[in-house]
């Protein structure tokens, strides 16, 4: 399978995982499947699937958790999460899968976010704790525009730089919207690389925040800066469906009928997947 | 009680490299000890506090065991949502400590009183919340915390505290402690406002009324049955904290009387539907909002007709 592919079978997962629900964040899940698929599957992260807790591991926060769909997936795909445990999203059964993530509900999550800007700080604390154990593991937290909008974000953002952080990088989904629209309507800010460096952090930008190559080459290159890095990645809010691309519509939203062919035509989902979708599965242990 | 607080965390700290020691600029001197001899283990978010507060259960979730000290109105209303998700949500093994709790910033005003966060901190599952009423009691519920494998929250005061401990005979793992025998009726207190009360206690005797006194320092997991039998025993029952009557001591207290439907008589004394009032030292503030000595002598008279 070529990349184009794998990246539609995660959007397509990540549909169906949802689809049994009337309401989802696909659209913000849609927005990283890239930035996702390099972290976990392009050799950025260090992490053992057989051993999710293992101490040396590189951390990976989402703090705009209400994309936990696109964690569930990954951890799906990456062998931490089974087929049947993913049919539990936001069931009500023992043991679901919730609509925002919580680590002590599913193994491979780090922190419970979903209240925006939470994920910055709990991963400042976690790469001071990894700089004072002089440890090798990296800390990567992917933040969204919007959440920006929250002041303790710019709390984390100095904290980062006061204790040095290099060993900590925040990816910026810059999909220019949020919940009731566009970024630079809501809050009047257009760009953020300012912002960032103004605070002292290492900024680099990814013109295609859905180009696999140039993530890999970003999330490749050693931060020698002595400073935390802010990766900022372009994106297409609800990438991969034409209908729910850049359009705030869709923020916690499923296709009506009409709407659902497009998603079928454009994930390639059959009738049959559609019907499969809305089946707990059996966890065979 | 911030000397004890921190001579104690800092003979935590030196046998367990773990123990780490959180400022937001809000040093009171004794963190020097850290400074010069533990420096890689204090860390100065600076007037940050959400995030810092986020950073520690960051950091306890790689293996640490971070002490946040600061003021307490600023650690408890402006942190509350970060306490509530990052700390006690995933149950991340971060200490709390807010100082000059009450109206310990008793020249500043309600901005930096402490007197409703025990109504929200309360309602944390599987927080332990501790109020230790003098400096041996603090250091204390600063070696619990420690012992526990979760989160804690301490609410200390600013300095000065009178000792109403030895330290061979201080109460252990903050449970209740009789300050004083009487039999007419019971008060539940809490905090550094027990030396008003003894006080008070001990004026109602000259007038012929012999007041039970009790030092309750836990009040998550709140010791439900010793309300219980107090009710039973003295049919009077009081509380008396440096906090609003809404949701603190007070309302634990009332939550047991509740349940057990009991005929016992029941007074809570404190800050009532009120912003404490008045500027001055703290014993000062009391008097103006009738928590010293005199004016919880005064309400306990005028309510035990």
């Amino acid at each position: 399978m070529n990349e184009a592919d794998i990246l539609r079978q995660y959007r397509k997962a990540m549909f169906l995982t949802a689809y049994p629900h009337k309401t989802a964040h696909l659209a913000s899940a849609f927005s990283i499947a890239e930035v996702m698929y390099v972290l976990y599957r392009k050799g950025i992260l260090r992490y053992r699937p057989q051993e999710p807790d293992w101490p040396d591991r590189d951390r990976f926060i989402l703090s705009k958790g209400h994309a936990a769909l696109a964690v569930y997936v990954m951890l799906r795909d990456i062998g931490v999460l089974s087929d049947a445990r993913l049919s539990t999203f936001c069931r009500p059964v023992e043991n679901a899968l919730g609509g925002e993530l919580h680590p002590l509900e599913t193994p491979g999550v780090e922190a419970a976010t979903g209240s925006l800007g939470h994920g910055l700080g709990f991963g400042v604390g976690c790469a001071m704790a990894q700089k004072s154990d002089r440890s090798e593991a990296q800390v990567y937290v992917l933040v969204g525009n919007g959440e920006l909008g929250e002041g303790v974000i710019w709390e984390s953002v100095m904290a980062a730089h006061k204790f040095a952080l290099d060993n900590l990088t925040v990816i910026l989904d810059d999909n220019k919207l949020q919940k009731m629209g566009l970024t630079s309507d809501i809050m009047r800010i257009t760009s953020w690389a300012d912002k960032w460096r103004a605070f002292g952090w290492t900024v680099e930008e990814v013109e295609d925040g859905h180009d696999v190559e140039a993530l890999t080459a970003a999330l490749s290159k050693k931060n020698t800066s002595g400073e935390p890095r802010v990766i900022i990645a372009h994106t297409v809010k609800g990438k991969g469906v034409s209908l729910m691309e850049h359009n705030p519509d869709w923020h916690f939203k499923m296709p009506y009928k009409k709407e659902l062919k497009t998603f079928m035509e454009e994930l390639d989902i059959s009738e049959q997947e559609l019907e499969d979708a809305k089946v707990v599965l059996d966890d065979i242990v | 009680m911030q000397k004890s607080y921190l001579m104690t965390l800092y003979e935590i700290a030196e046998a367990d490299s773990r123990v780490q020691l959180l400022l937001a600029d809000s040093g009171s001197g004794y963190e020097n000890l850290f400074r010069q001899h533990l420096p890689e283990r204090m860390f100065d978010f600076g007037i940050a506090e959400e995030n810092m507060v986020a950073a520690a259960a960051g950091m306890a979730s790689c293996g640490k065991i971070p002490f946040v000290y600061t003021a307490g109105a600023f650690l408890s209303y402006r942190s509350m949502e970060f306490i509530r998700d990052d700390v006690c949500l995933q149950k991340r093994n971060v200490k709390l400590i807010g100082m000059g709790t009450g109206l310990g910033w008793s020249t500043l005003g309600p901005t930096h009183h402490t007197t409703e966060e025990l109504g929200i901190l309360r309602a944390m599952p599987g927080l332990t919340v501790l109020s230790p009423s003098d400096p041996v009691r603090t250091a204390e519920c600063v070696r619990l915390a420690y012992e526990i494998d979760g989160p804690v929250y301490i609410r200390i005061g600013m300095g000065g505290e009178p000792a109403l401990y030895d330290e061979d005979d201080a109460p252990r793992k903050g449970e209740n402690r009789v300050l004083r025998e009487g039999k007419d009726a019971v008060v539940f207190a809490t905090g550094t406002i027990l030396p008003e009360l003894l006080a008070a206690a001990e004026t109602l005797a000259e007038a012929g009324t012999e007041l039970q006194v009790v030092d309750v320092c836990t009040l998550n997991p709140f010791n439900e049955a010793a309300v219980r039998e107090a009710a039973e025993r003295f049919g009077t029952v009081f509380t008396v904290e440096e906090h609003s009557v809404s949701g603190g001591l007070g309302t634990a207290v009332a939550e047991v009387l509740a349940a057990k439907r009991t005929q016992a008589a029941f007074h809570k004394i404190g800050l009532d539907n009120a912003f404490a009032k008045g500027y001055g030292t703290q014993l000062e503030v009391r008097a103006q909002n009738g928590l010293d000595a005199a004016g919880i002598a005064g309400q306990i008279r005028r309510l035990m007709v």
